[in-house]
């Protein structure tokens, strides 16, 4: 709802420079294990689980404009699958059908809530209240409910990836397989989201995202657009949390928390909404802010996180790096998309 | 679990308990529910920091019990305290952001995490205590109910209904009727709508910090307590409308009402759930809530 006039997004507001970037970093992260330490490794692939969760994000709100305060209600489904119905499958595809089954609850626990909100017209602020609501709900069942989830203490004993088939398996457990499976997502997803918001549908999306009752006398189905959104959206986050959940081997209520709801709105908000890779390089920066803010003292960062909503409000409305990328347009007198990355 | 529909001689005064605590679950719920509800009613903003209202007033009466002051003094503090605090956010946030909703969820929100950490950064995390004036329990229609949760709903009552009077027949409540309904025509009229804002900001502010003294003896005061009010209220205005006072009645019944009777059958998380449940089908039946303004 801030400033549409400037935010719709286009295949045109995508320059040859968006795409160096993008190379030039999936080309740095291909090559990241070729010279880094394991530590570092971990670190970043950890990041990309949740600069997946930050698109899955953007997704909904920078393409539709529609808030959730309770993502990480959907990436906390798919975090707690993996270690509840992971050990019920005996082979090597363990990872794969507590997977499935994470985002299959996910997208049904989306479609029924978005059904009733987004049909019976809330919109907006109520939108966003009922999803963090949702959040809170998923928060007290995650704590509650402790045969089923090991309560506060969490759990642990998420399966490995790996895929069995005709008698043959493979698992992935080295930390590099890993490591290449998250980009691998990240990829494919940034690549698909890309192309169908580039086009006509995207268009679509950014016209009720402007006006949606005239959205809707051109012949549109906006509620059912923004229920697939919503839906695909909250799908995507269980898919990252279900990564999250492998790859930490441990799961607890923090993740399906207010505060990592909160810190995922950051993520977009920095790299500037609707434009999919801005969340990944804004959650890169704001996990790396944070792991230096929470080595002075850990109970700083909620305060951090809670000046930056204030101060993005007034100063940034569209993010952090696109005020960076204009500064450095300004500044040149041209676009120089790369300056934004690092 | 007591079944509480079972016959037998306790069944009239676990009845009459019940009731007793859904009122008390109630008045929480108007009291907090109120401010939000008028102050989303009068300028569409969601005011996320809501809750801290509530924790400002459970802190006063508690730092103030610990520096030796007593009950009464802190229901009078409380509202002044949270007033101020309300204005201050009134005048330094929210009123630069009337036309961008998000903005002022994600400014308040913001506030909130602030206020919380900043309280648990002086004051520690540890739990604090606050005392009411009167403990023991009376026999209310059979049933032993303890007397500070009568009071605190005769007291709620009363406060509710001074702001129902206020509404319907003062000249403030005339201008806030009119800005709710018609903000520009009320402008047009000569109505000081900014002003009218941040009074009415700053007394659902108050409202709230007044429920804050009034929980307080019965739960744990800590930095973060506000969180929990803050959904609850949401729903009330959700399930009721917002923008009126019967609406907010009618969610407060409907969620206190709810959650307190689940909570016999089922246990907190499921009901919470249920409750939550409710409210999202509710909206889709009546979008504009139960009693639209």
């Amino acid at each position: 709802m801030t400033s549409v006039d400037q935010s719709l997004p286009r295949r045109t507001a995508w320059p040859k420079g968006w795409l160096v970037l993008s190379a030039g970093l999936l080309v740095l992260v291909l090559l990241y294990p070729t010279w880094t330490d394991p530590y570092s490794l971990t670190v970043l692939r950890d990041a990309m689980i949740f600069a997946l969760f930050a698109v899955s994000l953007d997704y909904m709100w920078g393409k539709s404009g529609v808030l959730s305060f309770g993502h990480a209600a959907f990436f906390g489904i798919g975090a707690y699958a993996m270690p509840i119905i992971g050990p019920m499958v005996p082979t090597a595809n363990a990872a794969l059908v507590a997977l499935l089954a994470g985002v299959a609850v996910a997208g049904i626990v989306a479609f029924v809530v978005g059904y009733f909100l987004i049909f019976g017209g809330v919109r907006g602020p109520y939108f966003t209240i009922v999803t963090l609501a949702l959040c809170l709900v998923a928060q007290h069942i995650a704590i509650g409910w402790s045969e089923m989830t090991g309560g506060d203490a969490g759990l642990i004993g998420a399966p490995p990836f790996g895929i069995e088939m005709f008698g043959l398996s493979y698992l992935i457990l080295d930390s590099v397989e890993q490591y290449y499976l998250v980009t691998a997502i990240l990829t494919a997803t940034l690549c698909v989201l890309w192309l169908a918001c580039g086009g006509h549908y995207g268009r679509v999306l950014a016209a009720i995202q402007d006006n949606e009752v005239r959205a809707r006398t051109l012949g549109y189905n906006t509620s059912g657009y923004l229920l697939v959104v919503f839906v695909i959206s909250c799908m995507l986050a269980a898919v990252a949390g279900a990564l999250y959940a492998v790859v930490s081997g441990y799961v607890a209520p923090d993740s399906v928390g207010l505060l990592l709801s909160t810190q995922v709105v950051v993520w977009v908000a920095v790299g500037g909404r609707g434009t999919l890779l801005g969340p990944v390089i804004g959650a890169f920066l704001a996990i790396r802010l944070q792991q230096v803010v929470s080595s002075i003292d850990f109970r700083l960062w909620p305060l951090v996180v809670g000046a930056f909503f204030v101060a993005m409000v007034f100063l940034f409305p569209d993010g952090v790096l696109p005020l960076v990328r204009r500064w450095m347009a300004r500044a040149w007198g041209r676009l120089v998309p790369s300056s934004g990355a690092r | 679990m007591v079944c509480i529909w079972c016959g037998g001689e306790r069944a009239v005064s676990d009845t009459v308990t019940l009731i007793l605590n859904a009122l008390t679950l109630i008045s929480i719920l108007m009291l907090v529910g109120l401010g939000l509800a008028i102050i989303f009613g009068l300028m569409g903003v969601i005011n996320m920091a809501h809750g801290e209202f509530v924790t400002f007033g459970a802190f006063t009466l508690s730092l103030l019990q610990t520096a030796g002051g007593n009950y009464w003094m802190a229901l009078v503090l409380a509202p002044i305290v949270g007033a101020t605090a309300g204005f201050v956010l009134e005048r330094s946030i929210i009123q630069h952001l009337y036309t961008r909703p998000l903005a002022t969820i994600l400014a308040t929100w913001g506030v909130s995490l602030i206020i919380q950490q900043s309280l648990q950064l002086i004051l520690g995390a540890g739990p604090r205590q606050g005392t009411g004036p009167i403990s023991g329990a009376v026999n209310f229609l059979g049933a032993d109910y303890p007397a500070y949760r009568l009071m605190l709903i005769a007291f709620a009552a009363v406060i509710v209904a001074v702001v129902i009077a206020m509404f319907r027949y003062t000249r403030f409540g005339l201008d806030l009727r009119a800005v709710i309904q018609d903000r520009d025509m009320a402008e047009a009229l000569g109505i000081d709508t900014r002003r009218v804002c941040t009074i009415a900001f700053a007394s659902g502010a108050a409202l709230a910090s007044i429920a804050g003294v009034l929980i307080a003896p019965m739960t744990k005061v800590i930095a973060l307590m506000g969180a929990s009010y803050l959904a609850p209220s949401f729903f009330v205005v959700i399930v009721g409308g917002a923008g009126s006072i019967a609406g907010v009645a009618a969610g407060s019944a409907v969620v206190g009402g709810l959650e307190t009777v689940l909570n016999y059958e089922v246990p907190a998380t499921v009901s919470q759930a249920i409750v939550l449940i409710t409210a999202v089908v509710l909206v889709r039946f009546r979008p504009r809530g139960l009693v639209p303004s």
